[in-house]
């Protein structure tokens, strides 16, 4: 690792530990104030926060490997993942926040009055969380991996990678609290975005041609790194060689509509990006805020597709460079996720690497803090807080919550030191966005139904809610383990559909949850509940106090 | 769509003096819902449309707009994104002065200018 690497991540670190301790000064120990930083978080500081707590790996490493590995497939990813907020402002947001929960299993449990539903939501949202936190952990030790090259305590690069983070993020969690994670979330998107954009500067000022690029790319068959050779990408659609301008490098017809509806219901049941909502003023301001989310996520996937467009032409021309020899096989990258990594190199020689590094781990941070807080939150308040201690103090729900960030994220650790990033990336070309496209299916097809309808339909009941839940996410999981075990094609047919089930999936615990409460003579929400939850009297009393404060001091 | 069911007590939000009849907000939230679908509708036609052109349409990704840049490549790689955010702050807006026009209007009289 040189100094300047070094740097970087120190940098990052002291900035983190330090934000996290200024508002550990200002967090009292109460659920309000550990879990939602006193619900009092501003609209644009938010939108960076949701940006950053959705930005991971996936999305910095993942969306330029996609791209760089399968060319116009692999820009599918960004845009599900930008979609993925489109239905949340529709049907989400504003309802989400005006109930005024403190997570979404206790958004459930408030809508559904019941505990079942409570408890069925919370091993969902725990699931999802750790499927989710497992490819950030391999992202943090494929990026120590390239960066540093270099283990600490006897361990591999690429487990330290994994401890390091892990530690770093659980300790910045549970000092900083919601408050905190806001706050690194906000500054740690504001970095990503900057450095995209200071990498596409840097292309511009050399002369790159975006249009010119896709042609120099598309000029030759698509060719991807298998063992220790080059091989033409198979065309899915068509059979013969796929080129990088055109479909069909990744996916057939279903296994591009399993991947869009996959992203774009999983988002809605992502706990920690849907944990962000209760933190607004408003529910006016909440959906105020999904607009934000919308333009900066977009212009940010926007740039990763360019930068991974540039970085198969540029690795290509410069393959002969002595420090990409051992990261390329005639020209061609063994890891597509260390596209944007060598891309910083090759703009801004060492030091673009470092900085891009960091961004990395910033992204893996942003994003491990927002799930680790997450799963704190569904722990401390919905099972110690209002299932085993229900008479418990204010801090105990807090104090579970701190305990349950570090049982979370061993496990995490754990699963991702198991996974062989090596073995799985034949099978799966970008394997960080695959693997995030697991814990997106389980969301959307355990949570998502059961959100959109509690939200939409009155006469969903507490049953159906639950039956939903479980169906939804057993098929999902199910799907995904017969998809692992029998090595299922994930580019198309049975297999696509199994390896992203929520096409699946969701429609059958949408179905199951209507069926249910249909036969369930239990009444759907009460009129207390649904006034709550679409009205707006709570936001225009607050407009009238703010008004009157006005008047009063002029 | 189904009426939330009736319960004893006040809908009154935590006892403030605004407070919501929950009959408009049951019609504040179908038509919220019909706005809701229909801008989903649309969002699915411009999410499903550009795939599905390039399975039936060998002009979408063939033909090339820029160097080697096909219409399916523009719209993939950034169109959509444009059109995620216009339909947003339309939906957006929309949805919020519906709000403004079908809530609150049981509200005494506002005697603050």
């Amino acid at each position: 690792m040189s100094g300047l690497d070094a740097a970087s991540l120190a940098i990052l670190g002291v900035v983190a530990t330090l934000v996290s301790v200024l508002a550990w000064r200002r967090t009292r120990a109460t659920t309000v104030d550990f879990f939602l930083a006193g619900r009092q978080v501003g609209m644009l500081t938010n939108a960076g926060a949701i940006c950053g707590d959705y930005l991971s790996a996936a999305s910095f490493l993942g969306v330029a490997a996609a791209v760089y590995a399968s060319g116009v497939d692999g820009v599918w990813y960004a845009t599900g993942f930008a979609a993925g907020f489109v239905p949340v402002l529709l049907f989400v947001a504003a309802p989400l926040r005006r109930l005024g929960s403190v997570s979404l299993p206790d958004f459930l449990a408030v809508r559904f009055g019941s505990d079942h539903v409570r408890l069925a939501a919370v091993v969902a949202v725990e699931l999802v969380i750790l499927s989710y936190l497992v490819p950030q952990a391999v992202g943090s030790g494929l990026t120590w991996e390239l960066l540093v090259g270099e283990g600490i305590a006897g361990l591999s690069p690429y487990a330290t990678g994994i401890v390091v983070s892990t530690v770093a993020v659980s300790g910045i969690v549970i000092i900083g609290g919601m408050r905190g994670t806001t706050w690194n979330q906000a500054l740690q998107f504001g970095f990503l975005l900057a450095v995209v954009v200071w990498l596409a500067a840097l292309l511009w000022a050399g002369g790159f041609s975006y249009p010119q690029a896709v042609e120099q790319a598309s000029a030759a068959p698509l060719q991807a790194v298998v063992g220790d050779e080059v091989v033409e990408v198979v065309d899915r659609l068509d059979g013969g060689s796929a080129t990088f301008g055109e479909p069909g490098a990744r996916y057939g017809p279903v296994g591009q509509l399993a991947l869009l509806v996959t992203l774009v219901l999983g988002t809605a049941g992502l706990p920690h990006v849907m944990n962000r909502y209760f933190t607004a003023a408003s529910g006016a301001a909440a959906r105020t805020t999904t607009v934000w989310v919308i333009g900066l996520a977009g212009s940010f996937y926007a740039l990763a597709v360019m930068l991974g467009t540039a970085a198969r032409v540029l690795v290509a021309e410069r393959a002969d460079e002595p420090w990409l020899a051992d990261l390329t096989v005639d020209g061609v990258l063994r890891v597509p996720e260390h596209a944007l990594l060598v891309l910083g190199r090759l703009l801004a020689d060492t030091p673009g690497m470092a900085i891009v590094a960091a961004a990395a781990f910033a992204a893996m941070v942003s994003t491990i803090g927002g799930l680790l807080l997450a799963a704190s939150a569904s722990f401390g308040h919905d099972v110690v807080a209002r299932i085993l201690r229900p008479h418990g103090g204010p801090r105990e729900p807090v104090r579970a919550g701190q305990a349950a960030v570090i049982v979370v994220s061993v496990v995490a650790a754990f699963l991702a030191l198991i996974v062989e990033p090596s073995q799985l990336l034949a099978t799966f070309p970008s394997l960080i966005a695959t693997m995030v496209t697991w814990a997106f299916a389980l969301a959307g097809s355990a949570l998502t139904p059961v959100v959109l309808l509690g939200i939409w339909w009155p006469d969903a009941t507490a049953r159906g809610a639950v039956a939903g839940v479980w169906t939804g996410g057993a098929v999902a999981v199910g799907a995904l383990l017969v998809g692992l075990v029998t090595g299922a094609d994930p580019s198309d047919g049975i297999g696509a559909v199994l390896l992203a089930p929520a096409l699946v999936a969701a429609p059958i615990s949408a179905l199951t949850i209507v069926v249910v409460s249909r036969l369930d003579p239990a009444p759907g929400a009460s009129v207390a509940v649904w006034t709550r939850m679409h009205g707006t009297a709570h936001e225009r009393q607050m407009e009238r106090l703010a008004r009157v404060t006005l008047r009063d001091r002029r | 769509m189904g009426e939330p069911r009736p319960t004893s007590g006040s809908a009154n939000h935590d006892g403030l003096d605004e407070f919501d009849a929950p009959a408009e907000v049951a019609a504040s939230a179908r038509t919220q819902r019909r706005i809701a679908l229909a801008y989903g509708l649309l969002f699915a036609i411009g999410v499903f449309a550009a795939p599905a052109l390039s399975l039936t349409l060998p002009w979408w990704s063939g033909a090339r707009l820029a160097g080697g840049m096909s219409p399916g490549f523009v719209v993939a790689a950034g169109g959509l994104y444009a059109f995620f955010l216009a339909l947003g702050v339309a939906a957006a807006s929309l949805a919020r002065s519906v709000e403004v026009r079908m809530l609150g209007t049981s509200d005494e009289e506002d005697p603050l200018p």
